[in-house]
């Protein structure tokens, strides 16, 4: 992660009069809100509530019927999926999408193609802007190994590998070209509470260490009043609240609609 | 518990920057079992096996293109003979003209990457059977063009081509041709396993696997794809190149659908995504049909060839080299149990 393409602070990432429809339904409904810059928010509601597809918007998964979506002083919402990815905003997925035949090393040397990258010929033969892009990437990819503990599993293929540990394979994919937005899709899902613990500091390390805008979409309250000095919560598609965890998971509507009462008790 | 201490610790089998080593020894060990093998056909071989075995050479080289384009980038082709027909016709139009070496390679390069542009750029939304299916069609094209132009090509009398010369070596012999077919087949042969360590090669394997996770970090698909095309393109038609020079004779049978799909199945009975695969792979495309019409059975290789590659596909999807691999992987586990309970 030393090869950083971009230089200065990460940015605030603003989502205004967000809209999105697969067909009649409307998954997202005129959202606005901002992802400070250089903080971990994160992104909470009832299932069905438009979390993955604000992810989706934001990363360019999914088409945008009405709204704008800034990074910094940037308009991206022409730009493709690619494009997105080019420009630092990165996202993992909540299903695991791994190449499932090949080694975890190289699941993690993917992600880094936002570092420059010589022509295919350079590549092809061999020729020596290959092996400083390939010195580059492979000392990003083996900070980012140890940082997750991945280290010793380097060389394994990632389909032998028990679930939590492919999870954080796809994590490290992500930070490995230390994007300065970094989207993640229940990170912690399908971990035990050690692995969810263990996950929230990786990821608080990555943050001090390589300052980004990070969003993490998650369940778990714990994990982020842990994790995440922001936090958004979505319902049914709408904006509900946003600010401090304990501002937002103190607020009655928040627990009506994702705890289903008002009491102040933790889920 | 002596073997415990001797034996390299698995795991940490990294240098510095925790990349699998691959250091000069490593090389250096690959090299000597390439020449090794390499050295048997000229040393304990007649001239017909030589011949043959300079054939292996040639096809290694198609079934490494091959393996680049189904075994990594997972794009599925049933023209990839005629790749290697186009390979084959332009050696024999450039050389007939009376150009040697680099001319033929040159045109054959130029003429092969057109090829598979034309072939690529239309096919980009395609894959599986589908794209199988227009690939197959690209095939039926150049055997209609070369029935069709039978001044020019022979049509479907086929057409001697002229031996490849160069310095003290004639294609036309045997041990030659094998000697003239190792340079590119070795140089092929690294390239492609060079490939597996570059990002150009990770692209591929990303879009074979997951085209989503690939575009999430920012790779593009349909670059990738058009390069994969060329690349093997390129691979046929050198592929090609070496048969005619090698056999001296070409007709479109030799580059026609069957010949595709044994291509195909040799990529996937050898192992597909690998070198050694595609080596294996090339080795049976060649040996085989040999080895029935020596035993006087030439129309058994077809049935046989079917009925292995069901096997294949049912029970090793992963083809011979995934069967190595797979054992290796057991007994390594027995080996480890072992060390356990002691």
């Amino acid at each position: 992660m030393s090869a950083s393409v971009e230089t200065g602070a990460p940015p605030v990432v603003r989502i205004d009069g967000l809209t999105v429809r697969y067909g009649a339904f409307h998954a997202l409904r005129d959202v606005t809100v901002s992802l400070p810059a250089g903080r971990i928010s994160g992104l909470i509601g009832p299932n069905g509530a438009g979390k993955t597809t604000l992810l989706n918007a934001i990363s360019g998964f999914t088409p945008i019927a009405e709204g704008r979506v800034h990074v910094g002083d940037r308009d991206i919402t022409a730009l493709g999926v690619r494009r997105r990815a080019l420009a630092g905003v990165v996202r993992g997925f909540q299903t695991v999408r791994l190449l499932e035949r090949e080694s975890v090393w190289d699941n993690v040397l993917i992600g880094t193609e936002r570092f420059a990258q010589p022509s295919a010929l350079s590549q092809f033969f061999a020729l020596p802007a290959q092996w400083r892009a390939h010195r580059r990437a492979t000392a990003a990819a083996a900070e980012v190994l140890d940082l997750l503990g991945l280290r010793r599993h380097a060389h394994r293929r990632v389909d032998e590998l028990p679930f939590a540990s492919r999870r954080l394979v796809e994590v490290a994919r992500v930070l490995v070209s230390s994007p300065s937005v970094i989207l993640l899709d229940e990170p912690a899902a399908g971990l035990d509470q050690e692995g969810r613990q263990e996950l929230a500091a990786v990821l608080t390390r990555v943050h001090d260490n390589h300052p980004s805008t990070m969003v993490v979409v998650e369940h778990d309250v714990d994990l982020v009043k842990t994790l995440c000095s922001y936090v958004i919560a979505l319902d049914s598609g709408a904006f509900l609240c946003d600010g401090t965890p304990a501002k937002v998971f103190g607020d009655r509507q928040v627990q009506l609609a994702y705890f289903g009462r008002a009491a102040g008790v933790d889920a | 518990m002596t073997s415990a201490i001797l034996r390299r610790p698995r795991g940490e089998a990294g240098n510095a920057t925790g990349e699998r080593k691959q250091g000069p020894r490593r090389l250096l060990t690959r090299v000597a079992v390439f020449a090794v093998i390499a050295a048997v056909p000229p040393l304990l071989f007649d001239d017909y096996w030589v011949f043959m075995s300079a054939q292996v050479l040639a096809f290694a080289i198609a079934t490494l293109g091959l393996d680049v384009l189904y075994g990594r980038t997972g794009q599925m082709s049933l023209a990839h003979a005629s790749f290697m027909g186009v390979g084959a016709y332009t050696t024999y139009l450039v050389s007939s003209l009376g150009y040697g070496l680099a001319v033929q390679l040159a045109a054959v390069a130029v003429v092969s990457l057109i090829a598979a542009l034309v072939v690529a750029v239309p096919t980009l939304r395609l894959s599986g059977l589908r794209l199988a299916l227009v690939t197959l069609a690209f095939g039926e094209l150049l055997a209609w063009v070369v029935r069709n132009t039978t001044d020019l090509t022979g049509g479907t009398q086929g057409a001697s081509v002229d031996p490849l010369i160069i310095g003290q070596l004639d294609s036309s012999e045997p041990l030659h041709a094998y000697l003239i077919a190792l340079v590119p087949a070795a140089i092929a042969t690294a390239l492609a396993a060079h490939l597996g360590r570059t990002q150009l090669g990770r692209r591929m394997l990303a879009v074979r696997d997951t085209e989503l996770a690939a575009e999430s970090v920012g790779v593009a698909v349909s670059r990738t794809k058009i390069t994969a095309f060329l690349i093997s393109a390129v691979y046929a038609g050198v592929a090609g190149w070496l048969y005619a020079a090698i056999t001296g004779f070409i007709s479109p049978p030799d580059f026609d659908l069957f010949a595709s799909v044994y291509l195909f199945v040799a990529v996937v009975i050898g192992g597909a995504g690998t070198v050694v695969g595609a080596w294996l792979g090339a080795a049976y495309v060649v040996l085989v049909p040999e080895l029935f019409t020596l035993a006087g059975q030439p129309n058994l290789y077809p049935i046989v060839g079917g009925a292995l590659l069901a096997i294949v596909a049912l029970l090793v999807p992963d083809g011979i080299v995934g069967l190595g691999r797979g054992a290796w992987r057991r007994a390594r586990r027995v080996r480890d149990a072992q060390e356990g309970a002691t």
